[in-house]
């Protein structure tokens, strides 16, 4: 016995060494153990709520969503979305998220954290995991699956290195109201209502929907009264700018102008009929001179992956929308076009002469005065009419969810930015004669078109309906790799669309002199 | 040692080796074995297993014939028909051919007889219906949980497709068996072949062949007391949104045969076609289409419906080192054949082993040992492919496979009960005649 003792001690193996050693075998076990306490205790779902007092409505919208009040009283718990199955980097990814979560509330200022632009899907998709998903819904194709979801499934799986689960399930985990559910089209008695004020057929000048040909859609028509108004704003009008005065009268002739901005599902129908099939992207000069020319497949998905349906066509360029009321023109029989910026604004005010078309102060709604980023932005009544920076998710929306304004025009606010058909000039109102000025079509030249109405990104101050804004062709085109650069699509411009305007009475001297403002081509 | 003696060592070992090198590879070659392939003659005993036909042409008389010879305790116990004399004719047979007696209340006849076969007690649904109406019977058949035999090709139009698709999948999840009539993949003497091919007997695949040239095959004038569904589906074979015209009805064979054996779908497809003899309905009678799929391989394919020309059908897939005809031989690159399938008792080539009963011998087999097979995707996947093929020919467009897969274009009508049908014999046009007058040279 002794001589093991004396074997093991010239080993080094001596008492000291051995305790150490033991006490050395009980810590490790200790911190194994402690850490998966230490793991368990920051998954609870009380923790992501409490620890850190960061994000105060996740657990109040996640109590009203579908995942977790549920017909068969499972709860799916925070984890169980915002990390991965186990096995498949739920370790990598907690100590990730979870750095960032101290570093958030060692350094940041919680309460400036823009939440709203986390529920975006580009945001979301670094906090969730479709293998989270899967392990919970494994089959994509369940009994009684609607033939929507069988399409989307079936899609999904063709794509899976582009689309995540939350492409279309974006709100699966997080119930925000009606507006934000995703998928949700008009219902088919708002349809039907929209039916009865816009028949087929006008008796006289009245609204109406055109029918576009080779689809079954028509495009809704609200008759403008030609009337006079005060275009530009006062100077005492919040976040004015120089460029909306001076105030100056405009009477304008009677026109249609189309309800909502033209939606995806419009712009398809267009792509489809003229979308140059044949001419592939990498040869764009090798087109025969036809006399008609088509835009080309854009690059990536233009609508960003928010889906499209009524939501708002994106990222063509002012070229493609002049060519798209060309195209309308030509196939309906009737002259469409982009609005003048006179009729834009006339429009947009429908009959007030406030900042809004509804009473409301902008420097209550806007994100830009420090007080209200201390005490809170006030959104209603705008968050009604308009899809904008404190409400929009950083993204376009379907044309039902707000209301129109007094003459029946919806999202002439907000959703996107519309193109209209004048030269953008700064002192273009200077310009103009003293007295009363009839149907004006703005500069004869210039370098950018005029913008109007703000969309999903601005900020209320720039929603007002004097507020002016440009085209920027160069920075619009900066990511475009092809040269010459695209004529059809921006590369770097998400939030601007346009709506159409039909004129009344093509005998009318306005008529006559249309300028048909484009792109500088190469 | 001298350098040139030590020269003379290192070539004679090099020498040697090389030799003993060579030799090892010729012997390997000659010994080169594949992975050998059991095949099941006939489907082991169990539990009675009772089917219902939907469907009850040639085809699916034919098919209920071949489920009868599959195994023991088979039984056919239902048959559902839109066409009474049809569903009489099958009766009979299986009466005469299979002592098999369907019972007066399991004789069900029109549109919706499928739901009412559905909630009896069949375990298996046999679908032999115009292809139209596949992927209907085929969703309803899954969901009340039958094991399915679906008849090609599964679909007319890239809905039918993506239903199919969907099906199949909701069918592996209920642990369903869902096996198709693209008889090749059962026939052993193909089965071997592709065991050979797969493993590398003809090197990569660099290019196809395939061809169903044959007469035309049947068509039904209308008669004056038929209305227009009626006409159409007695003449339905002749009809578009019926049978998805001859190259996905009858092709479909061979293009399965050429995803099976190469492992692709097509990326893009260019075609001609049109209808020379072809009498009734609104179909071609021609089409060649050339298929181009992933790695710039390409597949020629041709098919026809017309008495009196040069016959074919085939399939040819070459590869690197060789080249196969996929349904018994393999040639190397000079033509010479390297391998040739043979069967104790048949004939070179040949296989006495029907390939349409060993598909249902593989089917009820599957299902009584619990180890389902499910065919639907590839089937499904054929059939777009022909789809594709046809659009191209119809159009004279070049169609890619994802515009194709996304396409909402369906044939036919949205209601089916025996009456007038909103549907013309139009037969398609390729390009577009606006130019024309251009041309004209005076």
């Amino acid at each position: 016995m002794f001589s093991v003792f004396e074997g093991l001690k010239k080993v080094g193996l001596n008492p000291r060494n051995l305790s150490l050693i033991g006490v050395g075998i009980l810590i490790g076990f200790a911190l194994l153990l402690g850490g998966k306490a230490g793991v368990d205790a920051t998954s609870t779902d009380k923790f992501c709520d409490q620890a850190c007092h960061a994000h105060p409505d996740a657990t109040q919208t996640w109590i009203k969503s579908t995942h977790f009040t549920t017909k068969s009283s499972v709860v799916t718990h925070c984890i169980e979305c915002h990390l991965p199955a186990a096995g498949l980097g739920y370790y990598t990814e907690k100590a990730r998220l979870g750095a960032q979560d101290i570093y958030g509330k060692t350094f940041k200022d919680l309460t400036k954290i823009d939440w709203q632009s986390k529920q975006s899907l580009e945001q979301a998709r670094t906090f969730t995991y479709d293998s989270a998903c899967i392990r919970c819904h494994a089959n994509l194709f369940s009994a009684g699956l609607s033939k929507k979801g069988v399409d989307g499934h079936l899609h999904y799986q063709r794509s899976k290195d582009k689309m995540r689960c939350i492409n279309c399930h974006q709100h699966a985990g997080h119930f925000r109201g009606k507006k934000a559910e995703e998928a949700q089209e008009e219902t088919d008695t708002e349809e039907q209502d929209l039916d009865k004020s816009f028949p087929p057929n006008p008796q006289g000048f009245q609204s109406y929907a055109e029918p576009i040909p080779g689809s079954e859609l028509k495009v809704r028509l609200v008759a403008i009264p030609g009337g006079s108004f005060l275009m530009g704003s006062p100077e005492s009008e919040p976040f004015r700018r120089p460029d909306e005065g001076p105030g100056h009268r405009v009477k304008l002739s009677p026109f249609w102008m189309e309800r909502t901005e033209v939606s995806w599902r419009e712009y398809e129908v267009y792509l489809l009929q003229r979308g140059n099939r044949g001419r592939s992207r990498d040869n764009p000069t090798s087109e025969t001179p036809d006399a008609v020319t088509g835009p080309t497949p854009p690059y990536g998905s233009p609508d960003q992956g928010w889906g499209r349906g009524s939501r708002p066509a994106i990222t063509m360029t002012y070229h493609a929308a002049t060519e798209y009321c060309e195209w309308l023109s030509a196939i309906t029989g009737k002259k469409f076009r982009l609005p003048t910026e006179a009729e834009w604004e006339y429009a947009a005010r429908a009959g007030t002469n406030s900042a809004y078309f509804f009473p409301g102060d902008p420097t209550q709604f806007t994100r830009q005065r420090w007080l209200n980023q201390l005490l809170g932005v006030k959104t209603a009544p705008l968050g009604e009419y308009a899809w904008y920076l404190e409400d929009s998710a950083s993204k376009t929306h379907l044309a039902g969810g707000t209301k129109p304004n007094p003459w029946g025009l919806v999202n002439m606010l907000g959703n996107v930015r519309e193109f209209c058909l004048d030269w953008y000039d700064p002192e273009a109102y200077a310009h103009l004669a003293e007295s009363e000025v009839l149907d004006p079509r703005g500069p004869a030249s210039g370098q950018e078109h005029v913008i109007r109405g703000g969309s999903y990104r601005s900020d209320a101050a720039d929603l007002r309906c004097a507020a002016r804004d440009h085209t920027r062709q160069d920075e619009w085109l900066l990511t475009d790799p092809q040269s010459p650069k695209s004529i059809w699509w921006y590369s770097d411009c998400a939030d601007v669309g346009f709506r159409v305007v039909r004129e009344y009475d093509e005998a009318t001297p306005a008529a006559a002199s249309r300028q048909t403002g484009s792109l500088r081509k190469h | 040692m001298s350098d040139e003696g030590k020269l003379d060592l290192n070539r004679r070992t090099f020498i040697g080796a090389i030799a003993v090198a060579g030799a090892g590879a010729m012997l390997a070659s000659c010994a080169k074995s594949y992975p050998p392939m059991t095949f099941v003659d006939v489907a082991p005993d169990g539990p009675p297993l009772k089917a219902g036909l939907i469907g009850c042409g040639q085809r699916g008389t034919g098919t209920a014939l071949n489920f009868l010879k599959a195994g023991p305790n088979l039984k056919v116990v239902a048959l559902a028909d839109v066409l009474k004399d049809h569903l009489d004719s099958c009766r009979d047979e299986l009466a005469k051919k299979a002592q098999v007696q369907v019972a007066d209340d399991r004789c069900l006849i029109g549109f919706d007889a499928y739901k009412k076969l559905l909630e009896s007690d069949v375990d298996i649904v046999l679908m032999a219906t115009p292809p139209h109406f596949r992927p209907i019977h085929f969703d309803a058949a899954v969901e009340a949980k039958k094991h399915c035999f679906i008849e090609k090709p599964v679909a007319v139009d890239a809905p039918g497709v993506r239903a199919v698709l969907a099906t199949g999948q909701k069918a592996a999840s209920y642990n369903l068996c869902v096996v198709t009539g693209t008889q090749r993949r059962h026939d052993r003497a193909y089965q071997e072949t592709y065991n050979r091919v797969s493993n590398g007997a003809i090197g990569k695949i660099v290019g196809a062949s395939c061809r169903w040239n044959s007469s035309q095959l049947w068509y039904a004038p209308k008669k004056k007391e038929w209305s227009d569904m009626e006409a159409m589906i007695r003449d339905w074979v002749n009809w578009s949104w019926l049978s998805g015209d001859h190259i996905v009805e009858q092709h479909v064979h061979n293009l399965d045969t050429i995803l099976w054996f190469t492992g692709m779908n097509p990326v893009k497809a260019v075609g001609v076609g049109g209808r020379a003899r072809r009498v009734t309905g609104d179909q071609f009678d021609f089409f060649s289409v050339l298929f181009t799929y992933p790695n710039e391989t390409r597949l020629a394919s041709m098919c026809r419906q017309i008495d009196g020309c040069a016959n074919e059908v085939s399939e040819y897939v070459v590869g690197t080192e060789g080249y196969t005809d996929c349904k018994s031989t393999i040639f190397d690159s000079t033509g010479k054949v390297v391998w040739k399938y043979q069967e104790a008792g048949s004939d070179p080539g040949k296989t006495k082993f029907n390939p349409y009963d060993q598909e249902h011998v593989d089917f009820v087999t599957a299902i009584r040992k619990n180890q389902p097979i499910n065919e639907a995707e590839h089937v499904a996947h054929a059939t777009l492919t022909a789809v594709m093929g046809r659009t191209a020919a119809y159009t004279g467009q070049e169609v890619t496979w994802d515009a194709m897969m996304d396409s909402k274009e369906h044939l036919g009508p949205t209601e089916y009960a025996m009456g007038p049908v909103p549907i013309k014999a139009v037969v398609p046009v390729p390009g577009n005649g606006a130019d024309t007058a251009k041309h004209a040279r005076s």
